[in-house]
């Protein structure tokens, strides 16, 4: 009894002296705070907005007041990624030079959203959300699905660089869990089967339908309507009669 | 009388021990002493050791009457404690009764075969020398024509 | 004497009152219906509306624990440490950002603000390294003086700590990111101050970092000042890393002198070695920055020095020699000629003591030939008229005026704090600049009028576009480069400048007061030697060879061998042998800036004088002192015996050298721009380019490719980490900044000595 008690003792002595490493963070989407140069992604890389972007350029430059471009830099480099897939230090250089702004400042906000991707990504880039709604509903299930489809894990790009796999936080359609996000559209109320099928589409080259998956229009019921099913009722509803 | 008789015998022997009065001077000068004893050895630079056991108490019964050129340093005048080699010091020291000459050292191979004398305050001395990092570095003048 | 400077600057202070809207706190009071109440602590303050929380609690005498929060800089709010109580409010404000409002009682020693302190410490520590013991800063770290004070005596905190890798960003500022508690200081400063947008944070939340994103330098010839401005140790000084502990390091406040400045300082030392300099406040030179010359050039004050009297021997090979002999082979050169067969040059770090003397000296020997190295032209009013030659508008005037013409300077790298002036006043007070001469990064944007002469001329015409906005300005300033003014029709332009001046002086009918003509000059010396009657320029001494050339400190070669006759006697008196030293027959071993008392005036002609922080290494000394040595064995003793006296002395000559810290105004604007106008010398076409126009000539001015050269040998090179070299090399303190590794010198060191031995 002794002996166990002080065995006890011991294991919570070391279990208090066990420094936790943290290390969520860098394992995310956002991945190193400080640039690299690596063959695809370097000063060098070729970058230029297309004609019809550099209209586009103008006309997001055109709503803010002289002195103020730097407003425009989120929508600049948004279009930057849409032109490219991802933003090269090169793309976040042009978007300096055509706001009139100092690199630093581009970097920065790149850096902070993690919807700017500072990292080559495949064509189709898959965010499956895992946060609780989406867990309760099985999204494991869904990124397990992916994994096996795809043959890659989270945080990998495919050999021919069509798809990209990563997990991110609520995606703010909890709704419809489980869900994932491929590139802009939503896919939602997915089954293991369903992912498969997009997947496959994908790679036919056809973009499937966005939205949930199970029959529904939108975030409506699953079970159909539960209130404000009749029609409203007319002036003197609820009313006491005498009056 | 007698006393005087034993003062003059004793003159005479210091006279004679020191080859004449020209000797005996020569060794006033030299070492501020007068002795004469047993010659015990000689070493190869010339330095000549002697023993008095008679007359002179423990400390100062062996000497030794320099060598007057020793490795090329004329050493009339100028002596040195250090110009003994490390054999005779033993037995000049009296760390040992048996003088190397009776007694030769075992060889061994950190004797130096020419025995060097002290060289503190000559240019060969041995100056220690810092490691830590000058404060100042002083500007050196460039060589005349060097440009 | 009269010696008034506080009162002076309360003057000045009083009279630029209404100028520092940054710093409401400073403003004298104004009607005080305007005025808004309120309590700190129960104590009632009055303050001007808008201003801030803190800066309300700091004129009631407390202090706010801070970290982001400077005063020169915008307001961050990012810290949280500046939060207290504010009464009847429901959460603990951020005193940095929030204004006061009318009857606030703020709480700044209350529970609630004990607590919020204590819990942003805490906070602040999670993520902060327990390296104190090998930190640069500890010792004068915010972090932990606020954390002793403020801060709880124990932790909860048992997780792993943040690491943040570690950037390069140069030679000269150290950084250890993982103690960065991303206050966003040096940041701001780099974008607001230096002007140089290279840092910023990148990521977010717990991963937030400090950096340049890309590996890059943070070039910018203010880029020291980060590391005062760092709270903690994240960014230090890479030369002064490891050397020493503030506590062991004594304090001596001088003077700057490697530009006309005049910087105010603080010299650290210990065992009679400059450690580091730090900047001093001064709110009309250099408010509370120094530029990197300035802060990490004092190592080339431990090299190159002459530190013994040489003496050139039969084979022409200067040797080392005592000043007995020395001292007499000087003075019997000098006892042999008269007149105007002596000569001597001043360089530009000589002290307005040493001049003097150096003047007294030759003008017993009936010799009137003292010249400065800098040009200025003598047309005209030349030197004769005060006005000619300072600045005349004050560092700090550059605040009050709206239209600033610059004429063939880059003040970026001549005088780096008068153009953090001029951005200062460009950013807030909406301050126009435009400039006739080479077209330079300035990191402020301004109107390129052109670099050719012929600008001047229209310009002074008014036939020039610009003249309409130079009419139309309120309070415009003209400034020039003295190195403008070294071109041979350096008087043309001072001509066309003094009238370009006089006429926008005339049109912007601003008060007497205000003066529009300034020069910006390089040198520290040159104004207390033109102030002692100096001549400028050497080409008196060219036309009319010496038999005997008296060099004081000069350096920068503008008189050489070859304008002297063969058999011609050079003295070279200086601290540093380079050019001077390697042409003279004999050197005597002067004092360092940093070894003297010496009065120094700054380009706008205010005087200040440096102070002995430690003593001339080995047998050099005070320079006024030699020179009085060698008048009396050359048998024209000088009357004075100790510093008093020679600042009494100087005093005779020009009173306002004795004034410390007061600025001695120039008058006879108008005498002199008519004694330009009488100037008839024609413009040369060539273009107006400064001799500093990138960075890399601030830091490595032309003595360096001619000391590599001849005398490489014992210089020392400097190795320059990570993917960029830059080499800087450490020759005479007014040049260079050097990083020389301590190993490099160690293993050197015995090599030299294993060599010898």
């Amino acid at each position: 009894m002794f002996l166990s008690a002080a065995v006890r003792s011991a294991v919570s002595q070391t279990a208090r002296q066990v420094r936790g490493l943290h290390q969520s963070a860098t394992r995310s989407a956002g991945g190193l705070f400080v640039h690299r140069d690596t063959p695809d992604n370097n000063p060098d890389t070729p970058f230029e907005f297309t004609e019809e972007n550099k209209k586009r350029v103008q006309a997001i430059l055109s709503q803010y007041p002289e002195g103020h471009k730097q407003a425009a830099t989120i929508p600049v480099l948004d279009l930057a990624q849409r032109q490219h897939g991802w933003l090269p230090i090169s793309a976040m250089n042009k978007v300096a030079e055509v706001l009139g702004v100092a690199p630093m400042r581009v970097y920065e906000v790149a850096t902070f959203y993690t919807m700017f991707l500072r990292q080559p990504v495949g064509k189709y880039f898959i965010q499956v959300c895992t946060t609780t709604p989406c867990m309760l509903c099985n999204s494991d299930s869904i990124l397990e699905a992916i994994q096996n489809k795809l043959g890659i894990k989270v945080g990998e790009t495919t050999p021919d660089k069509m798809f990209t796999l990563i997990e991110v936080e609520c995606l703010g359609a909890c709704v419809n869990a489980p869900m994932v996000q491929i590139n802009d559209n939503y896919y939602e109320d997915l089954t293991p089967k369903d992912i498969e099928v997009i997947i496959d589409e994908l790679k036919a080259g056809r973009v499937p339908p966005p939205g949930p998956r199970n029959g529904r229009f939108s975030c409506e019921p699953v079970g159909g309507l539960t209130s404000l099913k009749g029609p409203p009722p007319g002036p003197g509803f609820g009313v006491r009669s005498d009056l | 009388m007698a006393e005087y008789a034993n003062l003059l015998r004793r003159a005479w022997g210091q006279i004679r021990g020191h080859g004449g009065v020209r000797g005996l001077l020569l060794q006033f000068f030299r070492v501020n002493d007068l002795k004469t004893g047993a010659l015990v050895g000689v070493d190869k630079y010339g330095n000549k050791y002697y023993e008095d056991k008679k007359n002179c108490f423990f400390g100062r019964h062996r000497w030794v009457i320099y060598t007057k050129e020793m490795n090329g340093k004329n050493t009339t005048w100028e002596v040195d404690g250090s110009m003994v080699p490390a054999e005779w010091h033993r037995w000049l020291h009296s760390m040992t009764d048996d003088p190397p000459t009776t007694h030769p050292p075992e060889p061994k191979k950190f004797f130096a075969e020419v025995h060097q004398f002290n060289v503190s305050g000559t240019p060969q001395q041995y100056v220690p020398y810092p490691t830590t990092r000058k404060k100042i570095h002083e500007w050196v003048p460039p060589k005349a024509g060097a440009q | 004497m009269l010696r008034l400077p506080s009162v002076g600057r309360t003057l000045a202070g009083a009279a630029k009152g209404g100028l520092a809207p940054a710093n409401p706190v400073r403003a004298p009071a104004r009607a005080a219906s305007n005025m808004v109440e309120v309590f700190v602590d129960g104590k009632p303050v009055e303050v001007d509306p808008g201003t801030t929380v803190l800066q309300a609690c700091e004129k009631a005498g407390v202090q706010i624990p801070r970290f982001c929060y400077h005063e020169r800089l915008s307001v961050a709010g990012n810290c949280r440490m500046c939060l207290v109580e504010i009464e009847k409010a429901p959460k603990p404000v951020a005193a940095c950002a929030m204004p006061v409002m009318k009857g606030w009682n703020i709480l700044t020693n209350s529970e609630k603000t004990r607590k919020a302190r204590e819990g942003v410490m805490e906070f602040l520590l999670a993520n902060h390294p327990l390296d104190c013991p090998i930190c640069d800063q500890g010792g004068e770290c915010d972090l932990q003086d606020q954390s002793m004070q403020f801060g709880s005596d124990r932790s909860r905190f048992s997780e792993g700590k943040r690491a943040v890798e570690d950037k390069n960003i140069g030679p000269l500022i150290k950084t250890i990111m993982t103690r960065c508690i991303q206050c966003t200081r040096c940041v701001r400063f780099a974008s607001e101050i230096a002007g140089v947008e290279d840092l910023g944070t990148t990521g977010r939340g717990n991963d937030l970092q400090i950096g340049t994103y890309v590996e890059k330098m943070f070039m910018s010839e203010l880029s020291g000042n980060v590391i005062d401005v760092c709270p903690v140790g994240a960014l230090t000084s890479k030369p002064y890393a490891f050397t020493a502990r503030p506590w062991e390091t004594r304090k001596t406040e001088s003077i700057d002198v490697l530009d006309a400045l005049g910087s105010n300082i603080v010299v650290s030392t210990r065992g009679g070695e400059v450690m580091r300099v730090m900047p001093r406040l001064h709110e009309d030179i250099n408010e509370e920055w120094i530029s990197d010359k300035t802060r990490f050039a004092y190592d080339g004050l431990k090299r190159q020095r002459l530190t013994q009297p040489l003496v050139k021997d039969g084979s022409g090979q200067l040797t080392p020699t005592s000043w007995e002999e020395a001292l007499t082979r000087v003075a019997g050169a000098l006892q042999s000629v008269r007149g105007s067969e002596v000569a001597a040059v001043a360089g530009g770090m000589a002290d307005a003591e040493a001049l003097v003397s150096l003047k007294d000296l030759l003008n017993r020997l009936d010799s009137e030939n003292l010249c400065t190295e800098e040009v200025f032209p003598m047309a005209g009013a030349g030197t004769d008229l005060r006005s000619n030659y300072l600045l005349n508008t004050r560092i700090a005037g550059i605040e009050e005026s709206d239209l600033l013409l610059l004429v063939g300077t880059n003040p970026r790298y001549e005088a780096p704090l008068f153009n953090a002036r001029v951005r200062k006043s460009w950013l807030h007070n909406e301050l126009r600049v435009a400039m006739v001469g080479h077209q330079v990064d300035l990191t402020y944007t301004y109107d390129h009028l052109g670099e050719e002469t012929s600008v001047l001329k229209e310009l002074a015409d008014g036939t020039h576009p610009f003249c309409q906005v130079l009419a139309a300005a309120k309070r415009p300033v003209v400034v020039v480069g003295s190195s403008a003014l070294q071109r041979e029709d350096g008087a043309a332009i001072l001509s066309a400048v003094s009238t370009i001046a006089q006429n926008a002086r005339t049109s912007s009918g601003v008060e007497d007061g205000w003066k529009v003509l300034s020069v910006l000059h390089r040198v520290a010396s040159q104004v207390a030697a033109l102030d002692l009657g100096y001549r400028a320029g050497v080409d008196a001494i060219r036309k009319n060879p010496p038999k005997v050339l008296f060099l004081l400190g000069a350096d920068a070669g503008c008189i050489s061998r070859a304008d002297l006759p063969k058999d011609c006697f050079v003295i070279y008196q200086g601290h540093h042998g380079d050019i001077g030293a390697t042409m003279a027959d004999v050197v005597l071993p002067g004092a360092a800036y940093t070894e003297k008392n010496g009065t120094y005036v700054n380009t706008e002609g205010r005087s200040q004088h440096t102070r002995v922080a430690v003593t001339p290494p080995g047998m050099a000394r005070d320079d006024w002192k030699i020179l009085r040595a060698v008048s009396e064995l050359a048998g024209v003793t000088l009357p004075y015996d100790s510093l008093d006296e020679v600042r009494s002395r100087l005093a005779e000559v020009s009173p306002n050298l004795v004034r410390y810290d007061d600025v001695e105004g120039a008058n006879y604007f108008k005498q002199a721009v008519e004694l330009a106008t009488m100037v008839n010398q024609d413009l040369i076409a060539a273009p107006l380019v400064p001799p500093q126009v990138s960075a890399k000539d601030f830091y490595m001015t032309d003595s360096i490719s001619r000391a590599s050269q001849t005398m490489a040998k014992d210089l020392r090179f400097a190795l320059i980490v990570g993917f960029k070299f830059l080499l800087y090399v450490s020759i005479t303190a007014k040049c260079v900044c050097v990083c020389v590794c301590v190993c490099v010198d160690v293993v050197s060191e015995s090599c030299q000595w294993l060599k010898r031995s």
